[in-house]
């Protein structure tokens, strides 16, 4: 998958995966407060936040794979920081990763608009939340309360994860430090065909 | 210091195994049984702190309350229609089945803590990467990428708290509201990035200038092998789970 990678990318990938590990940690804190006041549904609104950065890392480097490996090095960064979430936070990262994997996928890594990245959120809301179901036997939950779960997650997958993904890279963009990166280069063909 | 010594990648299955055979159960009895086996093994077969373990297992806990008062909740009705009723008031109905699920649903969560507990404890982070490349084939590339990253570690937390102190200097305060923390999160998380990506490509073109090139490779400095006692290992969470399965039948 990333033979073709410029080792630049892999380790800004991995360096992204490492600071937003650390942000997920911290919302994990968070999550677990609201999940023990309100039940399970305590960590939907927030549940976008733990997909940003695959949004991030495939806009900026728009590669095959960026998003699933972004997501997946992440989650093995939190469980080598030592959290108690431990090796399963791998599996559900990769789950994670997959969902917004496909959504790219789909659009041939060639379109990078908001919606794109906000469904690409939405597509891992969908598979995490297949995945949740099964581990955590929402089975056993009335349906309706089900239902509810998902909705916030699919708008938090789309708003925390898409959004917000997008807009930390555009502030990023105008730092300067991802000139040499696949965004740089897509931004600056479409400046030359305005101004042409 | 046994459990130091198991190959970390058959840890890590072996623990992803036992989680994903563990899920098609909702039985709290079982859960029971082999949570307490984990206990066992964790403070018999390696010299984990038990206030170490206790602190990371509380906020489980407290995650587990939250899943069993809101399966007693919302129960899934169509479930209920066939089983008997032990408890009604207003539109709250309780049954004994109900009651055991949601008593699972809390268990399985605190069960699959310690299972983590007993892979996290026990694993160095680096024999984890090691493992990761030399049992299963994760290209030296990312291995080696993900290594450095995970070096930045310190170093982004420090420049962190340098920022946090500049703002400081500069009579930046405290935030106190939510939107205060919301514009102080922005002003961290941009800069630190930027100046993590910088570091990342100085990483990589030092990596390439000493020839690092990723190709995969057949000799190793430190070589991780599976042996004996990794098998002993399976075996052992394997028995537990016979035992935590014929025991829990007795109860049903």
């Amino acid at each position: 998958m990333t033979a073709k990678w410029k080792l630049s990318e892999i380790i800004v990938l991995s360096v992204l995966a490492v600071v937003f590990a650390v942000v997920y940690l911290a919302f994990f804190q968070v999550g677990n407060v609201m999940a023990g006041i309100m039940g399970p549904i305590g960590y939907e609104w927030i549940f976008g936040i733990w997909f940003i950065v695959s949004i991030i890392a495939a806009y900026i480097l728009r590669r095959p794979g960026a998003a699933f490996l972004s997501e997946t090095i992440a989650g093995t960064v939190e469980v080598l920081i030592g959290n108690a979430v431990g090796p399963m936070l791998i599996v559900s990262a990769m789950i994670q990763g997959a969902g917004a994997e496909a959504v790219f996928a789909a659009t041939r890594y060639k379109r990078w608009g908001l919606w794109v990245l906000m469904l690409a959120g939405m597509g891992s809301s969908v598979t995490s939340f297949i995945w949740g179901y099964f581990i955590s036997g929402y089975g056993a939950l009335d349906p309706g309360y089900v239902a509810m779960m998902f909705a916030i997650r699919l708008a938090s997958g789309a708003l925390l994860a898409g959004l917000l993904g997008k807009w930390i890279s555009d502030g990023l963009y105008q730092t300067g430090v991802l000139n040499s990166y696949a965004i740089a280069r897509d931004k600056k063909r479409e400046f030359h065909a305005k101004a042409s | 210091m046994w459990l130091h010594t198991i190959n970390p990648s058959v840890k890590l299955l072996t623990v992803l195994a036992s989680v994903f055979v563990l899920a098609l159960f909702l039985d709290p009895v079982l859960y029971l049984i082999f949570w307490v086996g984990l206990i066992l093994m964790t403070f018999t077969l390696s010299q984990t702190s038990w206030k170490v373990w206790s602190l990371l297992t509380a906020p489980f806990v407290f995650m587990a309350v939250g899943y069993v008062w809101t399966a007693m909740l919302f129960p899934n009705e169509s479930l209920m229609a066939q089983e008997t009723l032990i408890f009604e008031w207003g539109w709250l109905r309780l049954t004994e089945e109900s009651l055991l699920r949601s008593a699972g649903l809390g268990m399985r969560v605190i069960t699959f803590s310690a299972l983590s507990l007993l892979f996290v404890l026990t694993t160095k982070p680096t024999y984890f990467m090691l493992s990761l490349m030399q049992q299963l084939k994760l290209p030296t590339r990312l291995a080696y990428g993900i290594m450095a990253g995970y070096q930045f570690l310190p170093l982004i937390k420090e420049e962190f708290q340098i920022m946090q102190r500049a703002q400081q200097i500069r009579g930046v305060g405290r935030p106190r509201t939510i939107k205060e923390r919301v514009i102080q999160w922005k002003s961290f998380i941009i800069p630190l990035l930027a100046s993590a990506i910088r570091k990342a490509e100085r990483t990589a073109i030092a990596m390439e200038s000493k020839g690092f090139t990723g190709e995969p490779r057949t000799h190793w400095y430190r070589k991780i092998s599976v042996g004996q006692r990794d098998f002993v290992f399976i075996g052992i969470i394997g028995a537990l789970f016979l035992l935590s399965y014929i025991g829990s039948s007795f109860f049903n």
